[in-house]
C-alpha cells in the first residue's frame, strides 16, 4: 500500500500547472517582457550576430539603464523603439495607441531610385488597370506592369488577361519599386507565369522552441507553373530598397525563372513571416518568426542584389526620363 | 504516426463494441445544462498575456446501466459546447474561444448504502475548438483538436429532506493518455495549411496536458417527471506541447433539467399497451 501511494504522488507531482511567467505593468515589466519575446520568438538572433554583431544580452543591460520608474508612456516607447531599432528589422514595430514604432532605415538611408511622378508619366493616362496592375504598352512596344502593393489582390484572370494584352509586346518591364510587400499568394501567383516548370525557389524554416538556434529543418519552397498564360519573352523586374517582404520573395523567386533579369538597387529584405505578440500594458509587438531563405539556403533578410545595378540619374530626371525604366527598355529591344 | 492512427482505431473500435452491450430495458437520465462563470485563459503562440473573460457552457449527459458484469456497469455520455470571451489585463486585446468535446464513460458501479452510489471506471472522448486573438497578425488563432482516454470517478447520494427527493452528484475526469494537434513553437498557420507538418500531432498525458474536469451538482425532483439540476463546474485544461503553453481554467455555475426514462423493445411495448 505504502509502495503504491508513493507511486501516485510521484505521479501527481509530475502534473502541474502550466502557466507563463507573467511580468509586471510597469517601465521595467514591459521591458522585460519585450526582450524576452524577442529572445525567444525572434528568429534572426543568431545570424544577426554574425552578420551585423548583435548582442541580445548585451542590448538588454543598455537599455535596462534608461528605464527609471516614473517614465511616461511615451519615454518608455522611444525607449523600447531604441532597443528594437538594434535588431535592423523593418518587419519589427511597436504599436501603441498614438504611434506606430518602426525601423524603415532598411529603405530611408538609401537612394530611393524613384521619382513616382516621373515614373507614372510613363502610363500616362491611358493606361488599363486589372485589380493591383497598371499595364501599358510602351512606344517601342515594351510591356509595362506597375505593381506597387502585395496588399492589393490579383487573380489568376487578371494576370493572364494582362499578359495576353501584352502578348505581342518585345518583352515586359515588371516595376515593384516601393511596393513594400503584402500577400505572399499574390506574388507567388504573378511569379507562377514566368516559368513552364516546378522550380526550387527557396527554403523556409520555422522556431522549434525558445533557443536561438532552435529551428526546424529546412522545408522547400517550389514555384509551380501557371495553368493558364505563361510569358516567354525577357523580363527585367525593376527593384528598389523599397521592395520589402513578400516584394522580396517575390523578387527571389522571379530571379530563379529563366528569361528575368533583376535591374535597380538592391531590395530592402524583410524575409521573415511576422508574428504578433503583447505586452503586460497592451502594446503589440510585431516581430519576425519565420525565416526564407533563396535556393542557395542564404539568408535574404538584407536584401536581394540586382542582377544589373542602376541607379535613378538625376539628369535624366530633368529631362523627364526615369534611367531605370530607360535601361530596362535599351536592353529589351537589344535582346 | 501509424502507431497514433492505430491507437484512434483501438478506441473507436472499442466505443463501437461497448456501445453494443447497452441494456435495452435500463432505466435513464438525460440531462441539459447552461453553465454560466469565468473563464482565465493562456496561450503563449498567441499572446504570453493572461486573458480573463466570461464562458458559457452547454452541456448534455446521458447516464444508464449497461448488461455488462451483471449490470454493474454504467454507460455515460457527455457533450459539452463553449464558448468564451475572455480579454487582456488592460482590456486592449479580446480573444474569442469556442470548443466542442464529446466523452463516453464506463463506469462500474459499488452501492455500499442504498443511498450511496460510488462509481469508478474510463473513458474516450475529444474536443474539436478554436481561439482566436484580435491582434491580427500571422498567428491570430489557434486550433484545437484532440483525443485521448481519461479516468473517471463518480459519487451520487440521495436524500430526503422532508418529503423531498434529492441527488447529491460529484463526478471528476482526468485524461491519462491521449494525441492532439499543436502547431510547433514558430510555425505558421499558412505552413501547415500548405501541408508543411512537423509534429504536429503530439502524444499527451497529464506530465504535459494535466487537465481535469470536475462538476458537483445537486438534483431537486420538482414535479413528476421533472428535476431541476444546479450546480458547478470546474474545467481545467491545459497543455504544454511544442514549446506551446496553453490552459483554460473556467469555474460556472450550472443549472438545468434532468429527465429518466425507460427504453423498451418491442414486445414491451405491446405488452404495455403502448401504440407507436
Amino acid at each position: 500500500m505504502k509502495r503504491f501511494l508513493i507511486i501516485i504522488f510521484s505521479l501527481l507531482s509530475l502534473c502541474s500547472c502550466v502557466d507563463e511567467q507573467q511580468f509586471t505593468n510597469t517601465p521595467e515589466g514591459n521591458m522585460e517582457a519585450l526582450w524576452k519575446i524577442i529572445d525567444q520568438h525572434y528568429c534572426f538572433l543568431e545570424y544577426k550576430s554574425q552578420a551585423i554583431g548583435l548582442d541580445w544580452n548585451e542590448v538588454r543591460a543598455t537599455y535596462r539603464q534608461r528605464l527609471h520608474p516614473n517614465m511616461n508612456s511615451y519615454q518608455l516607447q522611444e525607449v523600447l523603439c531604441n532597443m528594437l531599432a538594434e535588431l535592423r528589422d523593418g518587419h519589427v514595430n511597436l504599436y501603441t495607441a498614438s504611434d506606430v514604432g518602426r525601423y524603415w532605415s532598411w529603405k530611408e538611408d538609401y537612394p530611393s531610385n524613384l521619382d513616382t511622378e516621373v515614373r507614372d508619366s510613363y502610363l500616362g493616362t491611358d493606361y488599363r488597370i486589372a485589380a493591383g496592375m497598371r499595364y501599358k504598352i510602351l512606344d517601342d512596344n515594351v510591356g509595362y506592369i506597375l505593381y506597387t502593393s502585395f496588399s492589393s489582390g490579383i487573380g489568376e484572370g487578371n494576370i493572364a488577361e494582362v499578359l495576353h494584352y501584352l502578348r505581342l509586346c518585345s518583352g515586359l518591364i515588371i516595376d515593384v519599386r516601393g511596393n513594400g510587400g503584402g500577400q505572399l499568394d499574390y506574388a507567388q501567383r504573378l511569379a507562377s507565369h514566368f516559368t513552364n516548370e516546378r522550380i526550387l525557389v527557396g527554403y523556409t524554416q520555422h522556431k522549434t522552441g525558445p533557443g536561438h538556434n532552435e529551428f526546424s529543418s529546412f522545408t522547400e519552397e517550389y514555384l509551380e507553373p501557371s495553368t493558364t498564360v505563361r510569358w516567354q519573352k525577357p523580363v527585367i523586374v525593376l527593384t528598389n530598397r523599397g521592395c520589402y517582404s513578400s516584394t522580396n520573395t517575390f523578387v527571389r523567386d522571379m530571379l530563379c525563372c529563366p528569361l528575368v533579369k533583376t535591374l535597380g538597387d538592391s531590395t530592402g529584405g524583410g524575409s521573415g513571416m511576422p508574428f504578433t505578440s503583447e505586452l503586460p500594458n497592451g502594446w503589440s509587438i510585431r516581430f519576425s518568426a519565420c525565416p526564407q531563405y533563396d535556393r542557395n539556403k542564404q539568408h535574404i533578410e538584407f536584401g536581394i542584389a540586382p542582377t544589373i545595378p542602376c541607379a535613378l540619374q538625376e539628369e535624366d530626371l530633368k529631362k523627364g526620363k526615369d534611367t531605370l525604366i530607360e535601361k530596362a527598355r535599351e536592353i529589351l529591344n537589344q535582346e | 504516426m501509424k502507431k497514433r492512427l492505430l491507437f484512434l482505431s483501438l478506441i473507436v473500435s472499442f466505443v463501437v463494441s461497448a456501445q453494443a452491450q447497452m441494456a435495452k430495458d435500463s432505466l435513464r437520465s438525460h440531462a441539459f445544462s447552461l453553465g454560466i462563470g469565468s473563464s482565465h485563459q493562456l496561450d503563449t503562440y498567441l499572446s504570453p498575456q493572461n486573458y480573463d473573460g466570461v464562458q458559457i457552457t452547454l452541456m448534455r449527459e446521458t447516464l444508464r446501466m449497461t448488461r455488462l458484469a451483471e449490470r454493474r456497469i454504467s454507460f455515460q455520455t457527455l457533450w459539452q459546447g463553449t464558448f468564451s470571451h475572455t480579454s487582456n489585463a488592460t482590456n486592449t486585446t479580446k480573444d474569442w474561444g469556442g470548443m466542442i468535446s464529446y466523452d463516453a464513460f464506463w463506469h462500474y458501479n459499488w452501492t455500499p448504502t442504498a443511498s450511496l452510489r460510488l462509481m469508478a471506471g474510463a473513458g474516450v472522448g475529444g474536443e474539436l475548438g478554436f481561439l482566436y486573438n484580435t491582434h491580427g497578425g500571422n498567428n491570430p488563432a489557434q486550433g484545437r483538436l484532440a483525443i485521448d482516454l481519461s479516468a473517471s470517478a463518480m459519487a451520487i447520494y440521495r436524500f430526503h429532506l422532508g418529503q423531498q427527493p434529492f441527488a447529491l452528484r460529484y463526478q471528476a475526469y482526468m485524461p491519462v493518455l491521449g494525441v492532439m494537434f499543436s502547431p510547433q513553437f514558430g510555425q505558421s498557420y499558412y505552413e501547415i495549411g500548405q501541408g508543411k507538418l512537423n509534429h504536429n500531432v503530439c502524444l499527451s498525458q497529464p506530465a504535459n496536458a494535466f487537465s481535469l474536469w470536475q462538476q458537483i451538482t445537486l438534483d431537486v425532483t420538482l414535479g413528476k417527471n421533472v428535476v431541476l439540476r444546479t450546480g458547478y463546474l470546474c474545467d481545467i485544461r491545459q497543455s504544454h506541447v511544442n514549446n506551446i503553453k496553453v490552459h483554460n481554467r473556467s469555474h460556472s455555475f450550472l443549472i438545468g433539467f434532468v429527465r429518466y426514462f425507460r427504453l423498451m423493445d418491442k414486445k414491451q411495448a405491446i405488452a404495455s399497451s403502448l401504440i407507436l
